[in-house]
């Protein structure tokens, strides 16, 4: 590790991707995360590699697939209209089993919205906003140090499975300022070794084609087959969650990304009150903790789920509690941040019923 | 006065603790909120905090505070030609943030410009850094610097040792652009550190409580 440096969150995810060994960085601007884009675009040329401002994110997502299936690393950033407009690419980027690591720093929606952190994003970026069955691995960081540590776990987990992996940042991730220490840069020619898959030209070799197509109905079923045989080792190997005061809980709030720091201050809040309160806090959204939070809700009679959005990541919560506790919600929308205050109160009302 | 420089350099911190020093002080003080390049993070954030010192916060109007489209509010141009009134314009970050001086230049004859430098920041944690960033920030901005400021800084992390590393750059890069360094910034729970330049003693009102 180097020296401690101030940054922003934009700023922690794009230097960590370099580290990370990302070679390509394709982008185009918008609004909450345009600095890592202009990060990139200054940082890329000085380590010899390669920033490109595409005319629109659906020329950047056809990029990356272009620049994966070469096999280097590559990696893009948007915010939420711009993310929708990837979808098309990521679902061919999924069957084609390209890797690639996607940051998506969202913003309040629907439509244009506004510029305002949000996470109304979860349906889309963790059950797929694409079409076709294809999941996506997906981490929420809730700091700026561990924004560093998973994006350049998203490139490695990118890699070992073949897929698209995404950074799920709410806007105040990627703006806050925070100290942290990168690590060094990876070796390039450490990486994982693409050889037996990727475009390096065919000379000397059989010819091989990436695509998401196949005509027969029954070879199409294979590549999904296989898509499906991944997605069950992702489930099984790749889940990542935090918990915070959860030993002598009586109540647990699940929350992720930025919202999952507020409920820190809550669950200090409400403990302070008496109640034994504790977070619950998702890191990896795909694949959802479902077992440890099952075995959680066991021991208590209220598992509130807190969002920056209408209440989305409450349905994966609703699947691992499975009526064994009441799952009551609160969020608010649109860009609004809750308070550490507000959700006690949420929380102190549903206590009282 | 006006604080330029680099994306969280800390402009907006000191912007916000010198307006607050001038109204404590008995001063007649406006603050314009002038970054209409970074969503958040902003001194508008902190209007009200501000109003109750009696600081006039100049900022677009309504729902515009919003926006991070370029709106000059005209009351600008009213702060900085009243002579009773103290302006502290807190400039957006990097070129695009700082373009607005050069609109402003011909109302700006008796401001002062500090350009803040945090050596803990990308791309000005070295003397290079700063001196083609400075360049860069100045040719936008179609006028000149008057001071540098050392505002190097971890945030809650930030101690003496990291204080005095900045100054060090600083002053070096003081020395090739010909400019001289006006204060080091120093977070009031360090406030008995021993510094090279004088000392600005500031709160960190923008730091997140949670």
């Amino acid at each position: 590790m180097g020296e401690k440096i101030m940054v922003k969150g934009t700023e922690a995810i794009g230097e960590a991707a370099i580290r990370a060994g990302c070679t390509v960085y394709f982008g185009y601007p918008i609004t909450p995360q345009s600095e890592l884009t202009e990060y990139m675009a200054r940082r890329m040329p000085q380590e010899g590699r390669v920033f490109l401002q595409a005319e629109s994110e659906v020329s950047t997502v056809n990029m990356m697939y272009g620049a994966s299936s070469v096999g280097v690393r590559v990696m893009t950033s948007t915010s939420s209209p711009g993310f929708s407009l990837m979808q098309e690419g990521i679902s061919y980027m999924a069957n084609a089993r390209l890797p690639a690591v996607f940051v998506d720093v969202v913003r309040g929606g629907p439509g244009l919205g506004d510029i305002q952190p949000s996470q109304g994003d979860y349906f889309q970026v963790v059950k797929g906003g694409g079409h076709g069955d294809y999941r996506l691995p997906v981490y929420s960081p809730s700091s700026l140090q561990e924004a560093v540590k998973l994006t350049i776990h998203a490139f490695d987990v990118a890699d070992k499975y073949r897929t698209p992996v995404v950074i799920f940042a709410d806007g105040m991730l990627g703006q806050m300022m925070e100290p942290v220490e990168f690590p060094d840069p990876v070796d390039l020619s450490t990486l994982p070794s693409k050889d037996d898959w990727a475009l390096t030209g065919a000379r000397g070799r059989k010819a091989r084609y990436v695509t998401s197509f196949n005509i027969d109905p029954y070879e199409l079923e294979k590549m999904n087959l296989v898509l499906q045989e991944t997605y069950r080792k992702v489930e099984a190997e790749e889940k990542k969650w935090e918990e915070f005061m959860t030993e002598d809980a009586e109540v647990i709030i699940v929350a992720h990304g930025t919202v999952g720091r507020i409920v820190k201050s809550t669950v200090k809040m409400a403990r302070e009150k008496g109640i034994k309160a504790g977070l619950f806090r998702p890191v990896s959204l795909y694949p959802f903790p479902y077992e440890r939070l099952s075995e959680l809700a066991e021991k208590v009679d209220i598992v509130m789920t807190v969002e920056m959005s209408a209440g989305q990541m409450l349905e994966d919560v609703k699947l691992a509690v499975l009526g064994k506790a009441r799952t009551p919600f609160y969020g608010r929308l649109a860009g609004v941040i809750p308070t550490p205050a507000e959700i006690l109160e949420a929380l102190m009302k549903e206590i009282r019923r | 006065m006006a604080f330029v420089g680099m994306f969280g350099s800390g402009k907006t911190e000191i912007a916000m603790n010198m307006a607050l020093k001038l109204a404590k002080e008995g001063e007649n003080v406006a603050l314009a909120d002038l970054d209409y390049v970074s969503p958040y993070f902003r001194s508008r954030d902190k209007r009200g905090f501000l109003e109750e010192f009696g600081i006039k916060v100049v900022v677009p109007p309504g729902k515009y505070v919003w926006a991070d489209t370029p709106m000059i509010p005209p009351e600008v141009f009213g702060i900085l030609s009243n002579k009773d009134i103290k302006a502290v314009l807190d400039v957006g970050g990097e070129e695009d943030g700082i373009a607005v001086l050069g609109y402003l230049r011909t109302f700006m004859k008796n401001t002062t410009i500090y350009f803040v430098i945090n050596t803990r920041r990308p791309f000005t944690n070295t003397v290079e850094g700063i001196v083609t960033f400075y360049e860069k920030l100045r040719n936008r901005a179609r006028v000149d610097f008057d001071f540098l400021v050392s505002n190097t800084n971890l945030g809650p992390d930030t101690t003496e040792e990291v204080i005095k590393e900045g100054e060090e750059i600083v002053k070096k890069a003081s020395k090739i652009l010909e400019i001289p360094v006006a204060f080091t910034v120093v977070p009031s729970f360090l406030k008995d550190c021993d510094c090279e330049f004088d000392k600005f003693i500031i709160e960190r009102y923008m730091e997140l409580q949670w």
